[in-house]
C-alpha cells in the first residue's frame, strides 16, 4: 500500500472511486447499449447516404442551372439509345421524334428502347401532392371534430371506451388491408374505378387515428381555466370552445398532424389498387370533359412509381437513373415534411407552457 | 313585470340560457350531437372495413367448397393421389438429369471429343435412362386417367357457366339438367376407380423396376456425377418406402364423401399449397404465406427487439441530454422513411451485399453459405427491423419513463449500481410496457407490405425447416405481399379475387388480436406506484 492510498482513506477522502465487479459490468453494458443505439443511427444514415448520393446524380447536374429540370418537370418516357456518327445518343421519346424530324438523314438503323427510363417524374409528383392534400382535408375535418367531442364533451363510460378502443385498433390495421377495403368500397361498390377520390378517402381513413390522437392531445393541453373563464362570463359551451379553446389548440393540432402528412405521402399499399396508375399521359387537369372528372381519374404517385420502376419493369443500366432519382425526390419530400413536424413539435413544447 | 319575477320559482332552469333551437331540440344539444356523430368515425370506419372485407371475401368459402367438391366428384382428387407420386419422382429424376446435362456440358467445355465424353458418361447416362424408364408405365396410366378426370371436370364447369347465362340452352353443351351432369360425373368416377387394378399393377412394376435399378448403381469416374448419384440413390430409396403409402391411400379412398365446410376452412387456413391459374386445380391455402410472414418476422424481431430495447434503455437512463435531444428525433425520423424506399434500398444494395457477403471466405464454414438468391426472408427481415425499431424504441422508452422515480432512488440509495438498478428494478417494472411494445412492433412487421413485396423473393413455398438456419436465406412469399402482387391482376368476383380478400380478413383479425394482447398486457400487469 502506497502513501497515496493511505491518503485516500483519511477521513477527508471518504468517497474515493473503487472499481468493483459490478461497476465493470455496468461499464460494459452501457457500452453495449451505446453501440446498439449508434448502429441504428448508422444504418439509417447509410440508407439516406446511398439514396442521396446516387439520386442527386440524376436530379442535379454539374453545369448551369445545376438542377435537372427535365427530370422534375416532364413525364416518364421511353428512352431511345442509338448511334449517330459514331456517337452514342440517349434521348427520351419526345426529343427523339424532334431529332428525327430535324435530321431525317440521321435516322439510325438500330435503336434500343428502354421503357420508363427517360424523361422525368412530374406527373408522379403532382399525383402525390394531390393525394396528400385531398386526404389531409378529409382526415383533418373528421379527426378534429372527433377530437373535440372526445376532449370537450365526452364523459367516461362504455361509449367513450368503445371509441378509444376503435381508434387504437384502427391504428394497428395493416396498410394493405386499407387498400383492400378501399378497393372493395370505393372502386367496386361506389363504382368510382381507380380514382383520386377513392385514394384520398382510403388514405384519410388510414391516418385518422394519428390525427384524432394528436388533436385530442393538443385540445387537452389547453388549461381548464380558459374554458372556465369563458363559461363564467355566461358563454355557452360551444362559444367557449370556439373562442377560448380552438384558437389556442389549432397550431398544436396542425403541427402534430404534419407527421400524418408524412405517413400519407409515404404509403404505397393503400393506393396501389385505389388510385395509382403506373403510367398516365395526361396530367390530372388535362383532357377533362367536366370538372367532376378531376376527382374520378387515376393519378401517378411517387411511391407507386418507385415500386414500378424497381420491380415491375425489366432492369437495365438505364433504369437505375430513374430509380434513384425518384427515390431521392420522394425521400426529400417525405423527409422534409417529417423534419418540419419534428422540429415544430420540439419548438411547440418549449413555447407553450401555460 | 315585477310581480311576475316574484312569482317565478328560482330553479336551475330559470337561469339557463334559452338558445334558439331547431325542431324543438336545443342548439347546444345539436352541437354536441354533431361532434358526437363525428367521434363515431373511428367505429364506423372499423365497421366499414369489416363489412367490405366480408362482403367481397366471404363468398370465397362456398365457391371454394363447390370447386373442391367438383375436384373430388370428377375423380381428379383420386387421380391426384397417384399423380403426386409421379410428380415427386419426376422431380427427383429432373435433378439427376440436370446434373447429367451439366457434367456433359462441362466435359465439352474442357475440349473433349464426342467419343471420349460418351465413353466417360455412358454408365451414368444409362443409369439415368433406366431409372427414368421405370416410371413410364405408371405415368402412362396416370396420364390417361388425368385426361378423363380433367375432361369431365371441364365439361361440367362449362355446363355450369352456360347454365348461368340467360338465353342459352344448356342442353347444347352436353346435359339437359343437373341430374344428368351428376350422373355423368358418377360414370366418369366409376370409370376412374375401375382403373385402380391397372394403376396398382403399374405401380408394382415401377417399384420392382426402380428397386432393380437401384441395386446396380454404376461407379462413375466423374466425382461430380458420383456425388449426385449417391444423393439420388439415397433419396430414391426413401421414396420407394413411400410408394406403398401412396397405394394404401388409393385403396382407402372414397370419392363419394362430401367435401364439408370445415374441410374448406381448414384447407384455407392450413393448406400447404397456394396455386393459382393452374391447368390441374387451383388451391388456396395460406399456410405457405403465413409461414413466410412469420419467418420474415422472426428475422426482423430478432434484430429489432434487442436494438430497440437497448436503445430505449440507453436514451432513457444513460445518454446525456444532448445525445437525447439528437437521437430521439432521429429515430422518430427513421419511422417516417417510406417503406417503398426501404424496399428499393433492399433490392438495389442490401440484397446484393448479403449475397456477396455469403461468398466471403471466412464465412465459408457456415453450411448454408453461399446463398443463391439475393432476395430472401433474411434480406426482407433485416430491412423490416429498421422499420420496427422506432416503434419498439418509442413505446419501450415511454414504459421506462413511466417507472416511478422513487423506485430508482430507493435502489441507488441501497448501494446498487445504475446497471443493477436498470436490470433488476426498472426493466422488470416496465416489462409489461416493453412486451406490449414488442407486440406492436410485431404487428407493424407482419402488416408491412412494400418491403416484403420487393425483397422477400416472392416464392410460394412452405419454408423447409430441415435446412436449419439456411431456411432464413430462402425466398418466401407473405400474406401482405400476395395481396399486393395478385390483386391488380385478378378479375373482380372470381374465386381468386375472393381468396385474396380472405387473406385480408385474416390479416385484419390478426392485427386486432395482436393489438388486443398488447393492451391486455399493459392493463393486466400495470404496476401501481404506491
Amino acid at each position: 500500500m502506497t502513501d497515496e492510498n493511505n491518503d485516500l482513506q483519511s477521513p477527508g477522502q471518504m468517497f474515493y472511486y473503487k472499481q468493483t465487479a459490478a461497476k465493470t459490468q455496468e461499464k460494459w453494458m452501457f457500452w453495449l447499449f451505446r453501440i446498439a443505439t449508434y448502429i441504428i443511427l448508422a444504418a439509417a444514415t447509410f440508407l439516406f447516404g446511398v439514396i442521396i448520393f446516387k439520386g442527386s446524380q440524376t436530379v442535379f447536374q454539374a453545369n448551369f442551372p445545376f438542377v435537372n429540370w427535365e427530370f422534375l418537370s416532364s413525364k416518364p418516357q421511353t428512352l431511345y439509345v442509338f448511334e449517330v456518327d459514331g456517337e452514342e445518343m440517349k434521348l427520351p421519346d419526345s426529343r427523339y421524334r424532334e431529332f428525327i424530324a430535324e435530321h431525317p438523314e440521321k435516322t439510325p438503323d438500330e435503336v434500343d428502347t428502354y421503357s420508363y427510363s427517360g424523361g422525368g417524374i412530374f406527373p408522379a409528383i403532382v399525383g402525390t401532392v394531390l393525394l396528400t392534400i385531398g386526404s389531409m382535408i378529409i382526415a383533418l375535418t373528421l379527426g378534429i371534430l372527433s377530437a373535440i367531442y372526445l376532449s370537450e364533451y365526452s364523459k367516461p363510460g362504455t361509449f367513450i371506451n368503445l371509441i378509444r378502443l376503435s381508434i387504437v385498433n384502427l391504428a394497428g390495421v395493416p396498410s394493405i388491408v386499407f387498400g383492400l377495403f378501399g378497393f372493395g368500397m370505393f372502386v367496386i361498390f361506389f363504382d368510382w374505378n381507380v380514382s383520386l377520390l377513392g385514394g384520398c378517402f382510403t388514405l384519410a381513413f388510414m391516418v385518422l387515428p394519428v390525427i384524432i390522437t394528436a388533436s385530442e392531445e393538443s385540445l387537452r393541453s389547453i388549461p381548464q381555466g380558459f374554458r372556465e373563464g369563458s363559461l363564467a362570463l355566461g358563454a355557452t359551451k360551444w362559444t367557449a370552445i370556439r373562442t377560448n379553446v380552438l384558437p389556442y389548440a389549432l397550431p398544436g393540432i396542425l403541427t402534430s398532424s404534419v407527421l400524418g402528412v408524412a405517413r400519407v405521402a409515404g404509403e404505397t399499399a393503400p393506393i396501389m389498387f385505389t388510385a395509382a396508375y403506373a403510367l398516365r399521359d395526361n396530367l390530372p387537369w388535362q383532357g377533362l370533359e367536366n370538372p367532376f372528372q378531376f376527382f374520378f381519374q387515376g393519378v401517378m404517385a411517387l411511391p407507386y412509381h418507385i415500386y414500378v420502376v424497381s420491380s415491375k419493369i425489366p432492369q437495365n443500366e438505364y433504369t437505375e437513373r430513374m430509380q434513384y432519382g425518384t427515390a431521392f425526390v420522394f425521400l426529400i419530400i417525405v423527409g422534409a415534411i417529417a423534419l418540419t413536424s419534428i422540429l415544430l413539435r420540439i419548438r411547440m413544447r418549449k413555447r407553450y407552457k401555460w | 313585470m315585477a310581480d311576475k319575477l316574484e312569482h317565478t320559482p328560482f330553479t336551475a332552469e330559470s337561469i339557463q340560457k334559452k338558445g334558439d333551437g331547431f325542431l324543438g331540440v336545443e342548439k347546444a344539444l345539436l352541437i354536441k350531437a354533431f361532434f358526437g356523430g363525428n367521434a363515431l368515425v373511428a367505429i364506423i370506419v372499423l365497421a366499414l372495413i369489416t363489412f367490405f372485407l366480408f362482403r367481397e371475401g366471404i363468398e370465397f368459402f362456398p365457391q371454394y367448397r363447390a370447386e373442391m367438391q367438383l375436384f373430388r366428384e370428377s375423380g381428379q382428387e383420386f387421380v391426384g393421389l397417384v399423380k403426386e407420386e409421379v410428380d415427386q419422382f419426376n422431380e427427383l429424376q429432373g435433378e439427376l438429369q440436370d446434373v447429367q446435362t451439366k457434367v456433359i456440358t462441362k466435359l465439352y467445355d474442357e475440349g473433349k471429343e464426342w467419343e471420349e465424353v460418351t465413353a466417360l458418361t455412358k454408365p451414368f447416362q444409362d443409369f439415368v435412362r433406366e431409372a427414368g424408364a421405370s416410371i413410364q408405365p405408371l405415368s402412362k396410366v396416370v396420364k390417361e386417367a388425368t385426361t378423363i378426370a380433367v375432361g369431365a371436370k371441364e365439361k361440367v364447369i362449362e355446363y355450369n357457366i352456360r347454365k348461368g347465362i340467360e338465353g342459352m340452352d344448356p342442353s347444347e353443351f352436353g346435359f339437359d339438367s343437373d341430374e344428368q351432369a351428376d350422373a355423368f360425373l358418377v360414370e366418369k368416377r366409376t370409370e376412374l376407380t375401375a382403373m385402380l387394378p391397372a394403376i396398382q399393377e403399374a405401380n408394382e412394376a415401377f417399384r420392382v423396376g426402380l428397386t432393380a435399378t437401384l441395386e446396380n448403381v454404376p461407379t462413375v469416374e466423374l466425382p461430380e456425377a458420383q456425388l449426385a448419384l449417391d444423393a439420388y440413390v439415397k433419396k430414391a430409396k426413401k421414396f420407394l418406402n413411400k410408394v406403398t403409402d401412396f397405394e394404401k391411400k388409393l385403396e382407402s379412398y372414397d370419392p363419394n364423401k362430401p367435401f364439408t365446410m370445415g374441410q374448406t376452412i381448414g384447407g384455407f387456413l392450413l393448406g400447404a399449397d397456394w396455386i393459382t391459374a393452374s391447368s390441374w386445380q387451383d388451391f388456396y391455402g395460406i399456410w405457405p404465406l403465413l409461414s413466410g410472414s412469420l419467418l420474415v418476422s422472426v428475422v426482423a424481431l430478432s434484430y429489432a427487439i434487442p436494438f430497440g430495447i437497448f436503445a430505449a434503455i440507453y436514451i432513457n437512463q444513460v445518454a446525456s441530454p444532448k445525445e437525447q435531444n439528437f437521437i430521439k428525433p432521429y429515430i422518430e425520423f427513421i419511422s417516417a422513411i417510406p417503406s417503398v424506399v426501404i424496399g428499393f434500398f433492399g433490392i438495389a444494395i442490401l440484397g446484393t451485399f448479403i449475397r456477396n457477403a455469403s461468398n466471403w471466405a471466412f464465412l465459408s464454414w457456415l453450411p448454408f453459405f453461399p446463398i443463391s438468391e439475393r432476395l430472401n426472408a433474411y434480406t426482407a427481415g433485416t430491412l423490416l427491423a429498421l422499420m420496427a425499431v422506432p416503434t419498439i424504441f418509442t413505446l419501450a422508452e415511454d414504459a421506462l419513463n413511466n417507472v416511478p422515480k422513487a423506485f430508482k432512488e430507493a435502489s441507488v440509495a441501497m448501494g446498487a449500481t445504475r446497471w443493477q438498478t436498470i436490470w433488476r428494478i426498472q426493466v422488470p417494472t416496465a416489462l409489461s410496457g416493453i412486451i406490449s411494445a414488442v407486440l406492436l412492433g410485431f404487428g407493424r412487421v407482419i402488416g408491412e407490405t412494400m418491403v416484403v413485396l420487393l425483397c422477400a423473393g416472392n416464392r410460394i413455398a412452405v419454408p423447409d425447416l430441415s435446412k436449419g438456419p439456411g431456411t432464413f436465406f430462402e425466398p418466401v412469399h407473405t400474406m401482405t405481399g400476395i395481396i399486393a402482387q395478385e390483386m391488380g391482376e385478378v378479375v373482380p368476383g372470381s374465386i381468386h379475387y375472393r381468396a385474396l380478400f380472405c387473406v385480408g380478413i385474416f390479416l385484419f383479425f390478426l392485427s386486432l388480436i395482436i393489438n388486443y394482447f398488447a393492451q391486455l398486457v399493459v392493463r393486466k400487469y400495470k404496476i401501481s406506484a404506491g
